[in-house]
């Protein structure tokens, strides 16, 4: 085994770091700006409003991503009127289509992520807000929305996880994010293992950073979930009266 | 009567749940300053009474009066009956106040911020001033000191409380009870019938839906008592618990005792 072959490389897993943090970063932004009004409007719509987000969503995650991709890609280049369109510059770019495509999909997990999250808020807090005369729309930004996206936290975590790991298809249509940068290692000096345990290092990374943050993020915003004195601390308190 | 000494009333109001005929036309007027206990047994449709005054129920057929104002309504094409301008609605529960059984506090806020959200998103008045008032009605009803605690670090006491801090933030013209005590131990119901007796004797307009009978019989002006659907009792607490008209509510007593 040889890992200076890495560590003189190491700028092509930089540049694919960066990439995939781009590709990671943005499609999850805009998938959850567009999932949630299309998931309140799941919620609250009527059936024509709903039906067509209900197809969106049963599309996109009753496919797989991979093929999702290359319909994007490969796909609508067949079609003369998308090459003869103004958009083509935009789809022929494997970077735009790896976007539009992640950003698609986990629109619709997140979309259902949060109609549920929505269709779970407490019926009295509800009931409280309607008695209290807030309008359908300050109850959706004051009391469902919010309540909502704390409930939803730990299951977007995961979504969050599995865009970044479903990333590493991106590199399959040309673009070199961390799995394209070990596969143009492994070309290069046919070392596969390391090229692909460097890779795997790096999602690693990547991932427990995110965990980190999620759990910050989780220790603010679910503390009114955590009753007091079940804090782990509390648990690990009798330590204190053996020793001293 | 002078209508402007109407805090609320309804007029023959009827409503089902199905086949159900809850409530099979009642009339009731609570003025203000008057403290009315409603007492009956479980299914008897004192609830939905109540909420019907706030429209949390819409009822089938009759008139809800707030302060004077009528509740506007219309038929939808299936010949229900639905509020004509929400608008409107939302405005006048804005100015009633709703204690629940389950005190419903949101979960996601503090008690401060619970306090203080109707006032500044509904009612848009001044963040400072409602804080202010906020702090005002917690030290009131004694739970100052959980400020910013979230209700779930709460007794079921203090969350009845401090959700009767959130109703008398509004300065509700009226304030409607639902059976407030019933989700509480018995060791923690005292405190909260004190904040309630304290509220009674500053001359507020409370609609209580009650089991306690000590309540009813020495806090209230007023206790009607609600059997299928219909007011069979309506008179002050002497009255209506000395000298019963109904053989219905002699018995009602008797179990309760």
């Amino acid at each position: 085994m040889d890992f200076s072959i890495i560590t003189s490389n190491i700028d092509v897993y930089l540049e694919g770091m960066k990439n995939t943090l781009i590709l990671v970063s943005i499609s999850l932004v805009i998938g959850l700006l567009l999932a949630v009004p299309l998931a309140v409007l799941r919620v609250v719509g009527n059936s024509f409003v709903q039906i067509p987000i209900r197809i969106f969503v049963y599309f996109f995650r009753g496919t797989p991503l991979l093929v999702q991709m290359f319909l994007v890609y490969y796909g609508l280049g067949q079609f003369d009127f998308i090459r003869e369109s103004f958009v083509w510059p935009l789809f022929k770019e494997a970077y735009f289509c790896a976007l539009l495509t992640f950003s698609l999909n986990t629109c619709a997990y997140t979309v259902e992520i949060l109609r549920g999250s929505m269709v779970a808020t407490p019926h009295g807090e509800v009931e409280a807000a309607t008695a209290a005369g807030m309008s359908k729309f300050l109850m959706l930004r004051r009391i469902i929305l919010p309540s909502a996206f704390r409930r939803a936290l730990p299951a977007y975590s995961n979504e969050i996880i599995f865009m970044l790991h479903g990333s590493a298809l991106a590199s399959v249509i040309t673009i070199v994010d961390i799995t394209g940068a070990a596969r143009i290692i492994n070309s290069r000096y046919y070392s596969p293992y390391e090229a692909f345990i460097t890779a795997a290092l790096f999602y690693m990374a990547i991932t427990f950073t995110l965990v980190f943050l999620i759990r910050q993020l989780e220790k603010k915003w679910h503390a009114h979930l955590q009753p007091e004195n079940q804090s782990v601390v509390k648990i690990e308190a009798p330590h204190e009266n053996i020793t001293g | 009567m002078n209508p402007g000494q109407h805090a609320i009333s309804v007029e023959q109001l009827h409503k089902s749940f199905g086949e159900n005929e809850v409530l099979k036309g009642i009339d009731l007027t609570a003025n203000r300053g008057e403290v009315i206990s409603v007492l009956g047994s479980s299914g008897s449709g004192k609830s939905t009474l109540l909420r019907c005054m706030n429209l949390l129920e819409i009822p089938d057929s009759g008139i809800v009066r707030v302060t004077g104002e009528e509740v506007l309504m219309k038929k939808n094409r299936r010949g229900e009956n639905l509020p004509a301008d929400i608008k409107q609605v939302e405005r006048i529960r804005s100015r009633i106040a709703m204690v629940f059984q389950q005190f419903n506090l949101w979960a996601h806020m503090t008690i401060l911020e619970n306090v203080m959200e109707a006032p500044v998103y509904v009612l848009k008045q001044k963040r400072a001033e409602v804080r202010d008032r906020a702090i005002f009605y917690l030290n009131k009803v004694g739970i100052a000191d959980k400020l910013d605690a979230y209700p779930i670090h709460l007794s079921g006491g203090q969350q009845q409380r401090a959700a009767i801090a959130r109703a008398l933030c509004i300065e509700p013209e009226v304030m409607l009870f639902d059976e407030p005590t019933s989700a509480l131990d018995p060791e923690l119901v005292g405190e909260v019938l004190q904040v309630m007796r304290d509220l009674a004797a500053e001359g507020r307009t409370m609609i209580v839906v009650t089991h306690e009978m000590g309540f009813a019989r020495e806090v209230s002006s007023r206790t009607i008592f609600i059997e299928q659907g219909l007011i069979i009792e309506n008179g002050t607490p002497q009255q209506v618990f000395d000298s019963p008209k109904t053989e219905r509510f002699e018995m009602f007593i008797a179990a309760m005792m």
